[in-house]
């Protein structure tokens, strides 16, 4: 209520001022995504040029900046060169488990480590911030063996398996919002009998929506556009992944530059689409910053 | 709206569990079994070969063998280029491979050093066929006198020439250059300026191939002699990187990079519209002429030598089939290997792909094969020819990685002008320092 | 009596916390410290991967120091890549998302657009990138020359391969512009609306509420690309002439060499050791960096 009223107090004189600036800097701001925007298209208009292409025009010196014939068959072309529809299921498949797994598991762990107070939190906190900083390649065959010795070789197990128990940069990320909630207000929760359970589903998640909804789309892609794991899990062809799909039209030698990049577009489809669905979930995201020193 | 979120998460959790990925597959891990349901026994093959022009001629070959004999059945698999042996490692260190693989014929040596494929000598003891390939790719297979893999394909460098180019310049379409002064008389010739820009080029040497293969053009070895000892800072080498430089002073810095990234990206080549005149490449090379530019009218011919009498020394390299170390069915997988590189399956590769084979027989018989076209078979024919003058540069077991101490000091001289008697003693040096190392 | 007083407040509470992080715990027990104490292990010895692990010492670390000039090159340049990349990304990110962060016609497709380049991921984005950085035909040279700059040779110059890539990286910072968005979101309007009243103007305002608010993420987000840029790779693997970080080295990084090391001489042991070298090299940043955080990043959340 209290709120309301003040957006309402102050009067068209006093407002004028700061409208009139507005404006210009809206404008300005406007004009200055526009140019982004054809900067940071310009790459991908190339890309769709070339899927459209046919391979002589590629290959054409000095390259041209439209195809002379658009050439849309390539697409179903792309489609057809591999069993891409269950390259396409596959990948759905391991990108919902991790999408899932990644954000109830992780703001699981975030919230342990940003609002309860444990012994051994810092050197254990620490701990997960370090294991971002060996590089990838060197556990990549120890790694391989203990999966071997699973038995899960050619399943899914090494891809969702791990994503089950966090993640170091999803913990980092989300303690990193849930701390910004006021800590009166687990306090006030606590008083009231509330567990750390409770407060973390009733009170914390809903507050990091916005956060939920970036580590969602984070995982989202790295699932989508992990390339290493699958193949190097996977031994058959039938359960391989969009990304090792598209590496058909690399040879050694000579690549289908035309297939290769309607491929990549196709494949980026679904991503693009679900960012935009997406996105009303960081719009909606509840005011937690700053609130507090309104509340109190 | 949680709790229902939270059900719904759960419910696609079991139900996605429930999919093929999570079930072992469909033939579960490779090591446990082996046979098929009739008895006969299975064996993996891996290949890079998954693109819609390789894939279904080595499916086809793999095919007649499984209908050759009732005994094994391979099963082909696609993994990429690269990677695949990244994978392959893994999967010998977890004593879990595949039977048969593809690999670079560059580092057969040292994977049969460092125990990553199985030592072939007792198969060859039985069935010898190590007369079927030519000499340079078979001893490349070769550690310690035993081979380590099968040559299966290979290639090899030569100069390509565009002969509406050399007539409207006045040299002889039919007469390309044979040594490296005649190069640079026709490349001189061929230029074409308008004001201050090129509008065609008439010769680079490192558009298409590297240094290295000029390095082993002019002094007819790689840098190591017959007693594994680095040679790189001989006479002739720093003659022929001062001769490099002489070529991009020539042209200029600008001029030089207008096409460069072009060539190394395989896109719009300045080649196929004339604005490259000669241009050393792989021999298939002629393919992408022959579908992206059909109407140029091009020459090939060997690289050329030095000097006369220095010989037309070129460069290549190639795949081997080797059997990984731990393999379920080794004598199996030899059956295979052997069908794999015996001439009928060589030679179908050869002409279904247009690609050079190390069988020597095949690649004759490809050379005059019915399904090339004349212009086919007259390229293939010369590639086939230069092989025998085709040198490799495996990666030695007692300096693998060599080439990262060379290189720099090669683009020393050309980048940053650095003296190449300078650059290639340091270059000797530091490789020397990496033998000595190695041997400890 | 003694056991009501040790199951205290305090207790019960920090028992929930190690439930909380109890996920993490398990997971890390059993499928990372094995490889990590692994790979620590083989970093003693002259590991091939598949045939021979003899114990060597400290020699793998030894040689590193004193015997390899490639080591020394490929720790320059990931440093060179660090410490402009870091910066500029983060600042590009914290400015775009400013520039988000509005209503105006368009903002979900603007959003989107910028999102874009981070999702283009794999091989086929840095072969694209060598096309449009070629130095004669490519697009960022031709749109230079409208406004009469004679662009470099990115990719061939020594000199100018690791600003080619910081560029690029530049590119694609829509990723982290994800976050400060999700960030300024979370801020009450309510703290605008209260400068507006004052006077603020829009630079004040940000200085002011924004930039102190978004502090734990800019700290998040330095944090991770830190650690991210030390780990430079694939783009060095498939820029750089036949993937080996010439022109000159210039390319070659840290963890190109490691790979190299690793996967082509096959010397493992030699690549696990550089990479425990480059573990305690991002690790004293980073805790260099946590220990300055109280100074600069505000947790809103926190009792003051």
């Amino acid at each position: 209520m209290d709120m309301t009223e003040r957006k309402q107090l102050p009067n068209k004189q006093e407002r004028r001022k700061p409208v009139i600036s507005n404006n210009l800097l809206r404008t300005l701001n406007w004009v200055l995504l526009v140019v982004g925007s054809l900067f940071l298209l310009s790459p991908i208009w190339w890309m769709i040029s070339t899927s459209l292409k046919p391979m002589e025009e590629i290959m054409q010196f000095p390259p041209t900046l439209l195809p002379q014939e658009w050439h849309w068959e390539n697409y179903v072309h792309t489609w057809q060169s591999a069993p891409f529809t269950t390259y396409a299921v596959n990948t759905i498949t391991i990108t919902l488990i991790c999408v899932v797994a990644n954000v109830f598991v992780n703001s699981f762990i975030a919230y342990g480590f940003a609002k309860i107070p444990f012994p051994g939190k810092n050197l254990l906190f620490t701990i997960v911030l370090s294991t971002m900083m060996i590089p990838g390649f060197v556990t990549l065959i120890p790694q391989y063996v203990l999966f071997a010795k699973l038995e899960w070789l050619n399943t899914y197990y090494p891809l969702v398996v791990p994503a089950l128990f966090g993640s170091a940069f999803n913990i980092f990320l989300l303690r990193q919002f849930f701390r910004t909630i006021p800590n009166e207000m687990i306090e006030a929760a606590k008083m009231e009998g509330a567990n750390h359970f409770y407060i973390w589903r009733k009170i914390a998640l809903p507050l990091v929506k916005p956060a939920l909804a970036t580590v969602a789309i984070f995982s989202f892609n790295g699932a989508w556009n992990d390339f290493l794991g699958p193949l190097l899990y996977v031994n058959d062809e039938s359960l391989y992944t969009l990304q090792i799909g598209l590496q058909v039209f690399k040879e050694q030698a000579s690549t289908q530059w035309n297939y290769l990049m309607a491929g990549s577009l196709l494949v980026l489809l679904p991503v693009i689409i679900l960012f935009f669905v997406f996105q009303k979930y960081f719009i909606k995201g509840a005011n937690i910053t700053g609130s507090s020193s309104f509340d109190k | 709206m949680l709790k229902r979120f939270c059900l719904l998460a759960l419910a696609l959790l079991l139900f996605l569990t429930g999919c093929a990925g999570f079930t072992g597959g469909s033939e579960g891990t490779q090591a446990s079994e082996g046979k098929t349901e009739d008895g006969k026994v299975k064996i993996d093959f891996w290949t890079f070969w998954g693109s819609e022009i390789r894939r279904p001629v080595i499916d086809k070959i793999i095919e007649d063998f499984n209908n050759s004999q009732d005994e094994i059945v391979v099963e082909h698999t696609y993994i990429p280029f690269g990677d695949i042996w990244t994978k392959e490692l893994a999967a010998i260190a977890a004593n879990n491979p595949p039977d048969v693989v593809i690999n670079d014929i560059n580092a057969t040596a040292l994977r049969g050093q460092e125990g990553q494929a199985e030592n072939l000598a007792p198969y060859l003891e039985k069935d010898d066929i190590s007369g079927r390939f030519y000499e340079n790719l078979w001893d490349t297979t070769l550690y310690e006198g035993d081979s380590y893999g099968i040559p299966f394909n290979t290639d090899t460098r030569l100069l390509f020439y565009n002969k509406d180019a050399f007539k409207k310049a006045g040299l002889d379409p039919n007469k390309p250059p044979e040594t490296w002064e005649e190069l640079e008389e026709y490349a001189e010739k061929l230029d074409k300026k308008s004001g201050n820009t090129y509008e065609r080029i008439g010769f680079y040497p490192l558009y298409g191939v590297g240094s290295d293969v000029w390095l082993l053009n002019g002094s007819g070895m790689n840098y190591f002699n017959e007693d594994d000892e680095p040679v790189i800072n001989s006479e002739t080498n720093v003659d022929t990187m001062e001769w490099i430089k002489s070529w991009k002073d020539k042209y200029g810095e600008d001029t030089i990079n207008r096409y460069q990234s072009q060539i190394d990206s395989q896109q719009s080549n300045p080649f196929f519209n004339g604005s490259l005149g000669m241009m050393a490449n792989a021999a298939t090379f002629y393919t992408q002429i022959r579908d992206y530019a059909p109407d140029l009218d091009f020459g090939v011919a060997p690289l050329p030598e030095k000097t006369s009498g220095n010989g037309n020394t070129s460069w290549g390299g190639g795949f081997v089939a080797e059997i990984p170390k731990g393999s379920s069915h080794p004598d199996e997988a030899w059956e295979f290997i052997k069908y794999l590189t015996d001439k009928e399956a060589q030679e179908y590769w050869a002409v279904k792909n247009f690609d050079n084979i190390a069988n020597i027989e095949a690649s004759e018989s490809a050379a005059a094969s019915d399904e090339l076209s004349e212009k086919d078979q007259m390229v293939y024919e010369m590639a086939a020819q230069n092989l025998n003058e085709t040198l490799l540069t495996p990666m030695p077991a007692y300096a693998p990685d060599y080439v990262n101490l060379i290189n720099p000091q090669l683009d020393a001289i050309l980048i940053e002008n650095k003296p190449a008697q300078e650059a290639l003693d340091k270059a000797q040096q530091d490789v020397e320092e990496l033998v000595e190392k190695t041997a400890q | 009596m003694k056991k009501k007083k040790w199951w205290t407040m305090g207790r019960r509470e920090s028992l929930q916390g190690y439930i909380f992080v109890a996920p993490w715990v398990i997971g890390f027990l059993a499928f990372t410290l094995g490889p990590l104490a692994f790979s620590l292990y083989a970093s003693f010895t002259d590991y091939n991967i598949t045939s021979r692990m003899d114990f060597v010492g400290l020699q793998n670390y030894d040689q590193l120091f004193t015997g390899d000039d490639l080591f020394w090159t490929s720790l320059y340049n990931t440093l060179y890549f660090v410490i402009f990349s870091v910066p500029l990304t983060t600042i590009g990110a914290i400015f775009i998302s400013m520039l988000m962060n509005q209503s105006l016609p368009g903002m979900r497709i603007f959003r989107t657009i910028f999102y874009l380049p981070a999702v283009l991921s794999g091989v086929g984005v840095y072969l694209l990138w060598m096309q449009l950085l070629d130095p004669g035909t490519g697009l960022v040279n031709t749109i230079l020359s409208w406004f009469g700059i004679n662009g470099p040779n990115w990719l061939f110059d020594p000199d100018w391969t690791k600003p080619s890539l910081i560029f690029m990286k530049l590119w694609s910072v829509g990723g982290s512009m994800l976050l400060y968005l999700a960030s300024m979101q979370g801020i009450s309007k309510n703290l605008y609306e209260a400068a507006e009243i004052d006077g603020a103007g829009a630079w004040k305002k940000f200085l002011h509420i924004t930039l102190p608010l978004i502090t734990p993420v800019i700290f998040f987000d330095i944090i991770t690309s830190t650690i991210g840029s030390f780990q430079i790779f694939q783009e060095a693997y498939v820029m750089s002439q036949n993937g080996s970080g010439g022109p000159a080295s210039s390319m070659l990084f840290y963890n190109l060499y490691m790979w190299i090391k690793a996967f082509q001489s096959f010397d493992m042991g030699y690549a696990m050791a550089m990479s425990w070298i480059l573990f305690v090299v991002v690790l004293i940043i980073t805790l260099i960096n946590l220990k300055l955080a109280p100074k600069w990043v505000h947790y809103e959340g926190d009792d003051k």
